[in-house]
């Protein structure tokens, strides 16, 4: 019978395609550079590092806010996003990133003007609280998707945030090699103690998802064999987890590699972070609407 | 509402009939027909007329971050698009994919690069849509709105009755108050086993389907037919 359209997205498993497809590319983006903003800024409260800092504002004022603003339908109604914390994660999300700008901000201006004042102390924990925020709240606002089982997990805040420090590790050892104020070696320490955690976060996060109903299982198997393949292997195991694991054994046993090298194993590092909010954000599928029983 | 499986013609008149009362853009659809083979030897090809499911307690109207998308004490879902910031969180929560986000490429015109018809020219008057925001079926709410104004009911009377349900020609579609245990939903609920779309969601749909073989849509892919090709040569 050839009669009717068959809307596929309900007989079949679907992606969800608005947070990645399309303009959904600035909401990758916003939701990576939120993670790798906010890490950073932590790291950099832990060396006290002004430099870091004030990089890790760069990323979350102007290329994680710059993104989500693009990425609006309606961006002059932007305002209107704060009014729903009640309930809404994105409200609160946006919340957060509106605060660590403030807080930020003004906790640098203590830094540089007055520092070891009791108001730079202040500030200093309340970005750093919003720094944490910042990089979990859109884990939070995945896992509370009740459609998309790939999401539907406690981990992916944590991934998130862990990823989010290892790569501001990462981006603190290119200040160290600027001639920051960062400790070369306490970075490079932290980043492979990282990488070893993060990768682990996501194989149990995958062995976990591919338990979740069929369809957690299709989205699994979609970036290992599917279309998300080349994604999965070349951008988050082989980019961001073998090379830097390479890199960082390497750098173990000599003691000391060439300073190329580090800039590409954090490169790589970042990739890896990129490539894996892609594959979250495009493996995630619902379930098909309709099915047969029989 | 009732939507009544056996019955239903896929003759899409409750799709034409809502895109005649909103106006809707070309790219753009609130109820959809799904048809779905049940059986690989003796195929029987059944219908699904979908829509928002006005669901009780919505996925949408908790994540919407400016309080666009709302519940009226009615149970209906709306949303004010004047509010709708775009961000599309609402779509990608909505566990039944039943809201579209009205973007330039789905509002280009019945004939694009030409001018509007008179029909187009209307709707940009009476029923304004905004590029940029987020739609989903409303029940015809202001239609609902009119007639209870005018002392109708929904439901019975047509005036106050969502232009999808009046149109059907099989009436496979009955619209009512769930709340009320003498209407006539309630009775088709309730006499011929009505059931809801994934109600493991716990989003409480206020649409219920009766006599499908639907409802338990964990199943391999590979496990369902359906038809492949259609009138829109898709």
């Amino acid at each position: 019978m050839k009669t009717m359209q068959a809307h596929e997205w309900m007989i079949n498993y679907t992606r969800q395609t608005e947070w990645i497809d399309r303009r959904g590319i600035f909401l990758w983006i916003a939701f990576y550079t939120g993670g790798l903003g906010g890490g950073l800024y932590l790291v950099s409260l832990f060396f006290n590092s002004l430099w870091g800092m004030f990089l890790s504002w760069l990323i979350i004022a102007v290329i994680k806010g710059g993104a989500h603003f693009i990425y609006l339908g309606r961006p002059l109604r932007f305002w209107r996003m704060v009014t729903r914390p009640g309930s809404s994660w994105l409200s609160r999300g946006i919340i957060f990133v509106l605060s660590f700008v403030v807080l930020a901000g003004a906790q640098m201006a203590f830094t540089y003007w007055m520092p070891g004042t009791a108001g730079e102390i202040i500030f200093k924990v309340l970005a750093g609280i919003a720094a944490l925020a910042v990089s979990v709240y859109t884990g939070f606002i995945l896992n509370t998707v009740k459609g998309v089982p790939f999401w539907n997990s406690s981990l992916l805040p944590l991934l998130f945030v862990s990823y989010g420090v290892m790569s501001g590790f990462g981006l603190a050892i290119v200040i160290a090699l600027s001639g920051g104020d960062v400790n070369l070696a306490t970075s490079e320490t932290w980043s492979r103690w990282l990488l070893i955690f993060n990768t682990l976060l996501v194989v149990i996060y995958l062995l976990a998802a591919a338990n979740r109903e069929a369809t957690g299982k299709q989205s699994v198997m979609e970036q290992m064999r599917g279309h998300l393949a080349p994604v999965f292997w070349a951008g988050i195991v082989a980019l961001g987890i073998v090379v830097p694991a390479v890199l960082a054994v390497f750098s173990y046993i000599v003691g000391e590699i060439a300073t190329a090298l580090l800039v590409t194993g954090v490169a790589c590092e970042i990739i890896g972070g990129l490539s894996l909010r892609y594959c979250i954000l495009k493996a995630g599928a619902y379930k098909p609407l309709v099915a047969r029983t029989s | 509402m009732v939507v009544d499986l056996t019955v239903c013609s896929r003759c899409y008149a409750c799709v034409a009939a809502c895109r005649v009362e909103h106006f809707l853009p070309m790219g753009m659809s609130w109820p959809k027909l799904v048809a779905l083979e049940t059986n690989d030897d003796h195929p029987i090809v059944s219908t699904y007329s979908v829509r928002c499911n006005q669901c009780q307690d919505a996925p949408c109207v908790e994540v919407c971050p400016t309080g666009a998308t709302r519940q009226r004490p009615d149970g209906i879902i709306v949303i004010d698009q004047d509010k709708c910031v775009g961000c599309r969180y609402c779509v990608v929560a909505c566990p039944y994919q039943n809201r579209t986000f009205l973007s330039k490429d789905k509002d280009r015109g019945f004939f694009p690069g030409k001018i509007h018809t008179d029909f187009e020219k209307a709707g940009k008057e009476l029923y304004p849509h905004q590029v940029g925001t987020t739609e989903k079926c409303n029940f015809c709410a202001e239609r609902i709105d009119a007639g209870l104004a005018k002392g109708l009911k929904p439901g019975i009377d047509r005036e106050a009755t969502p232009a999808c349900v009046n149109t059907c020609p099989a009436r496979a579609l009955t619209f009512g108050d769930l709340d009320d245990p003498d209407s006539e939903v309630s009775r088709l609920i309730r006499e011929r086993k009505g059931f809801q779309l994934h109600p493991e969601y716990g989003t409480d749909p206020s649409i219920y389907f009766i006599d499908g073989k639907i409802g338990c849509s964990d199943k391999p892919a590979d496990d369902i037919k359906a038809e492949k090709a259609g009138v829109a040569g898709k």
